[in-house]
């Protein structure tokens, strides 16, 4: 007794009120991050600290800055905290902020103060720059390794490339028979690939068959070369290079770049590889998507979430570094005012002056924090496994 | 009829709430049912209907938080499991009920030997000494199909094939000789060969001992092939009850007949198979009064507000649609 | 397995080879002489100059330096320019220094982050969990050295014992009592500070493993089973949580060789650190050469011993 048959009448369903708000995942990461509370916390005391080192930066620059940090005041030597100038020292111009020294003076009676803003701005370009560098290099060798991680390195693409550095640099040892054979063996490369290129299909000749041979996979040699700089330890290497090097700013966000790009590399291979192999990037390679436009893209904004955890616990990382070769005496040259060289020279005064040590290690220890709680509660949100249920 | 003292799980009014970010997710909304000893009972749903939080909240298994549950109660052999410390539960799981679940590939620990697992279960229980525990779990992998236990025993999850595992996991359920097994999905993982294999082995374990068994799984071809009762849930409700044959030959809810229609048969040969419009709504944002109204062929403008009332066709055969059950009345 | 042992050796050599190679260059292209360390000692002559320009093989062209100095390590003959001893030997006696501190380190590291990552695992979200990740950031934050400084006031001003250097400057005493508690007390404070970042670093690490573990289906079943709270966590996952730990002892083994330059120099500890921290000062490349190239073999070593380790407890690796 089948007497009601469900009625196959086409109708639309579809109710947005009854789905959940969709939310695209920048507003959803935000949300997340407005609830986490020690996450949150960290990203307003970041914007608390660029806004006061652009500040100190303006502050303490130029000709003739508001607050000068190298100013000398020998009578003026390690007054304490909020205390005020002996009005008869005051150069006028040179009167500290508030009319105090809002954490005293040193032991060249210079304020303290102006000197952690002046350190400030340091802190922040070094940590910037440096991370900048490391995740450049990071993002081109991970997105290699994992994009084209099966491509060869033949044998004639190794010797091409080598005549065509060679040759410049043995131009400038003047030595110009060698340089004119190394460029004509380069362009001999050269046009052996064009004409492999226009004649596809057909065999290669025997005696150039040795130019095709695998050399080495593309994964592996930036896997191997990862390997290498791993071994490295990467504090006393950058030790070294920053000490045998003339001392400057620059020298050290370089170095530090340059030493610390091992971990964004392993992570953006590892995302391109999964990614590589998903549905979508199939359907837009079906579609006949170039090779840069699949990864600029489809890959990349996908592969960025962990990058940028990663980045900002660098920030802090290459700040802490920094602070750590100033103390030893290798950082930035004085009489240019960073956190660690305040410390550094506050820590013959630690009994008597001990807010010479208290007031950059503090500020330090904030700062970082605030990047850590940042990064860690960042990564927190962004993992989709450690992420509650709602 | 069977007398109350058959009944191995009563569920009554059984709602679970998962508490996030956002509303509430109401994930169970008021769940009545009951398995009685030696019975096979099927709850069929489309994923997300809230099949499996009712047997984790059997079993006591829900993490909590963020679940919740908000009311009912759930009597197992007549004690309310709801209301008894975690010591006594934990004395039950394992013991007298047990469960098999979806992913044989992820259920079963990747470092120990199956054979420690399944063991395991028998020593925390009883009393027995580790070469009794052994000699039984060699005998429980026998009674799964697994050729050669002796030596299967002391394999890792990973040197085993999908089905099985699964066998494993279902000898690790019977372990204790419990009175009733709760099977989430077991063979949704695996192959349509092996799937048949596992639902025979079901069949024939169920015939040695006089052990219910809840079968929770979105597929009507198993429900058909094993159930004596069939629950059909929607949206954390059940829509309709009764035996394999009421729901199979005179399905009363829309939905029903809407998941039977979907099922490719040999009498729908070259037809266009039908398949149910829209999708089950997200347990926090469930749609007001039946919430199937919006999906529903049948549906009346009353159905947007009222609440459907379950209405009873006799024989134990239940459906919640006074829509269909006004009409049935006014054409007989 | 043999194949795995000789393509591991192999890969292992050739990345080896390209770090020495590298650490040479970096170190021979840098600008500045070793011969012009100090324009103004009146000791280095013209022909002083020369005759240790001859002596180590700095008049010869680059790659013939790097064979010789190789070959030289190879056969132990390297010596320190500064004060012409053995550097092998000079790395050993600093490595008996520094290997107290890395041992008492290594073991405050272990034994109290894992319990505490653990526990916060299992807690999560309470306030035992929310205390100690919030300690761990602060911890991981807090500059080593100004850290330090903290220490020393608090110990030097309240409990007023000494602690720079490794021992007190000419203590004397009948009573190995006083001489062994004098050490103790200067090995305690570097071995914590060693251990801090340790603690925090290692806990969070471990809260991670095992809230991901505790999150597996097979954990789950453990509970289906009827298995008590310590039968789930301490059993089930535990187990499965700790396997990438077991890699760690393998590569916690270039730390035998690293030191903290920063905690050695506050302390005037005369460890390793502190060596390649003179080192780098006085430009003695053999010293540096052969701190990397040992560094190099130990992380390469480390992380063979990682794999095998892991092949070991992980039944699903198998060669």
């Amino acid at each position: 007794m089948k007497t009601i048959t469900t009625a196959h009448t086409p109708q639309t369903v579809l109710d947005l009120d009854l789905m959940p708000p969709s939310r695209s995942p920048w507003s959803e990461t935000w949300r997340l991050l407005r609830k986490n509370r020690m996450a949150f916390s960290g990203l307003v005391i970041f914007a608390i600290f660029f806004i006061i080192a652009v500040a100190g930066m303006l502050l303490t620059s130029g000709r003739k800055p508001v607050l000068d940090p190298a100013q000398v005041r020998l009578q003026e030597k390690l007054r304490p905290p909020m205390s005020v100038p002996i009005p008869e020292t005051v150069v006028s111009g040179t009167a500290p902020i508030l009319g105090r020294y809002l954490l005293g003076t040193d032991d060249l009676g210079r304020d303290v103060f102006a000197r952690m803003l002046q350190g400030a701005w340091v802190s922040l370009t070094v940590g910037f720059v440096a991370v900048g560098i490391s995740v450049l290099i990071g993002i081109v060798l991970g997105g290699l390794a994992g994009y084209f991680g099966q491509r060869a390195i033949r044998v004639g693409h190794i010797l091409s490339w080598s005549l065509v550095v060679a040759a410049p640099i043995l131009a400038l040892a003047a030595k110009p028979l060698a340089a004119l054979l190394a460029a004509a063996g380069a362009l001999a490369g050269w046009a052996f690939y064009a004409w492999r290129r226009r004649r596809r299909g057909e065999p290669t000749p025997v005696l150039l068959r040795w130019l095709s041979w695998t050399a080495i996979g593309v994964d592996d040699l930036v896997m191997r070369a990862v390997d290498i700089m791993l071994c490295f330890p990467s504090f006393f290497l950058i030790l070294t290079v920053v000490a045998l090097l003339p001392p400057s700013l620059y020298t050290i966000m370089i170095v530090i770049g340059l030493t610390s790009w091992m971990g964004t590399t392993r992570l953006v291979r590892a995302e391109f590889l999964s990614l590589r192999e998903q549905d979508f990037v199939a359907a837009a390679r079906a579609l006949g998507l170039s090779d840069l436009h699949i990864i600029f893209r489809h890959i990349m904004p996908n592969a960025l979430a962990p990058v940028l955890v990663s980045a900002t616990l660098g920030i802090a990382s290459a700040m802490l570094t920094e602070a750590g070769l100033s103390f030893l005496g290798f950082g930035v040259p004085p009489p240019h005012a960073t956190w660690g060289n305040i410390l550094s020279d506050g820590k013959d005064f630690i009994f008597d002056a001990p807010w010479l040590t208290f007031a950059p290690g503090i500020v330090i220890l904030i700062v970082l924090l605030a990047f850590n709680l940042f990064g860690e509660g960042l990564r927190d949100i962004l993992n989709p496994k450690l992420r509650e249920r709602n | 009829m069977a007398s109350s003292t058959d009944i191995v799980l009563k569920v009554e009014d059984l709602r679970v709430q998962f508490h996030g970010d956002g509303p509430v997710s109401r994930a169970v909304d008021g769940v009545d049912f009951e398995i009685r000893n030696g019975e096979t009972v099927c709850i069929v749903g489309e994923s997300g209907c809230g099949k499996t939080v009712t047997a984790l909240a059997v079993m006591g298994l829900l993490p909590q938080p963020p679940a919740r549950i908000a009311g009912g109660r759930i009597l197992f052999g007549g004690e309310s499991l709801l209301e008894m410390p975690s010591s006594g539960l934990r004395a039950l799981r394992g013991k007298r009920m047990a469960m098999v679940f979806q992913e044989p590939m992820t259920s079963l620990n990747p470092v120990f030997t199956i054979g420690d697992q399944i063991s395991e279960a028998i020593l925390v229980h009883e009393a027995v000494t580790t070469a009794d525990a052994r000699r039984r779990t060699i005998q429980l992998l026998e009674d799964v199909g697994i050729t050669d236990p002796g030596k299967r025993i002391d394999d890792y999850p990973h040197q085993l094939s999908g089905g099985q595992r699964q066998r494993a996991m279902i000898a690790m359920a019977l372990a204790c000789g419990p009175e009733l097994m709760i099977a989430d999905e077991p063979t949704t993982a695996l192959d349509v060969t092996v799937q048949a294999q596992i639902l025979q082995l079901l069949k024939r374990l169920q015939q040695h001992s006089r052990m219910a068994i809840q079968y929770i799984t979105h597929d009507l071809g198993v429900v058909a092939t094993i159930a004596d009762r069939v629950y059909v849930m929607y949206a954390g409700m059940i829509f309709e009850q009764g035996t394999t044959g009421h729901i199979f030959n005179n399905p009363r809810h829309p939905y029903t007949m809407a998941l039977l229609d979907s099922l490719p048969t040999r009498e729908k040969r070259g037809q266009r198979l039908y398949s149910i419009p829209g999708s089950v709504p997200h347990p926090a944002y469930k749609p007001s009064g039946c919430p199937f109204h919006p999906r529903c062929p049948h549906r009346r403008p009353s159905c947007v507000d009222a609440f459907p009332e379950m209405c009873d066709y006799g024989e134990g055969h239940l459906a919640r649609c006074p829509i269909l059950y006004g009409m049935e009345r006014d054409s007989a | 397995m043999i194949a795995f042992f000789g393509r591991s050796v192999v890969q292992k050599s050739i990345t080896l080879f390209f770090v020495s190679v590298v650490s040479f260059l970096v170190i021979h292209l840098a600008p500045g002489q070793p011969s012009q360390i100090d324009p103004l000692n009146p000791k280095f002559t013209r022909e002083v100059v020369e005759r240790m320009r001859q002596q180590f093989h700095l008049d010869k062209p680059l790659h013939i330096q790097y064979l010789l100095f190789y070959r030289d390590l190879f056969t132990g003959k390297t010596v320190s320019w500064k004060d012409s001893r053995p550097v092998l030997g000079k790395i050993y006696e600093r490595f008996l220094n520094s290997l107290p501190l890395f041992i008492l380190g290594t073991l405050l590291t272990w034994t109290f982050s894992f319990p505490m990552g653990i526990r916060a695992a299992i807690q999560r979200n309470g306030p035992f969990d929310k205390s100690t990740t919030f300690l761990s950031y602060v911890l991981i934050s807090v500059p080593g050295f100004f850290f330090a400084y903290v220490l020393i006031i608090l110990v030097v001003t309240h409990l007023n014992v000494p602690v720079i250097d490794m021992q007190t400057f000419g203590v004397t005493s009948d009573s190995v009592m006083v001489l062994f508690m004098d050490r103790v007390w200067h090995l305690v404070l570097p071995s914590i500070l060693g251990a801090t970042g340790g603690i925090a670093v290692l806990s969070r690490y471990v809260r991670g493993q095992m809230l991901e573990i505790i999150g597996m289906d097979y954990v789950r079943t453990a509970r289906a089973k009827g298995l008590s709270y310590d039968g789930v966590y301490y059993r089930h996952a535990l187990r499965n949580a700790l396997l990438p730990f077991v890699t760690m002892f393998g590569l916690m083994l270039p730390g035998l060789i690293g030191g903290s330059v920063i905690i050695e120099s506050i302390f005037g500890w005369p460890g390793m650190g502190r060596m390649a921290y003179e080192a780098i000062l006085a430009r003695d490349y053999p010293v540096i050469l052969t701190l990397n190239f040992i560094t190099g073999v130990l992380v390469l070593a480390g992380t063979f011993i990682s794999d095998l380790l892991y092949m070991v407890v992980d039944p699903r690796i198998r060669l």
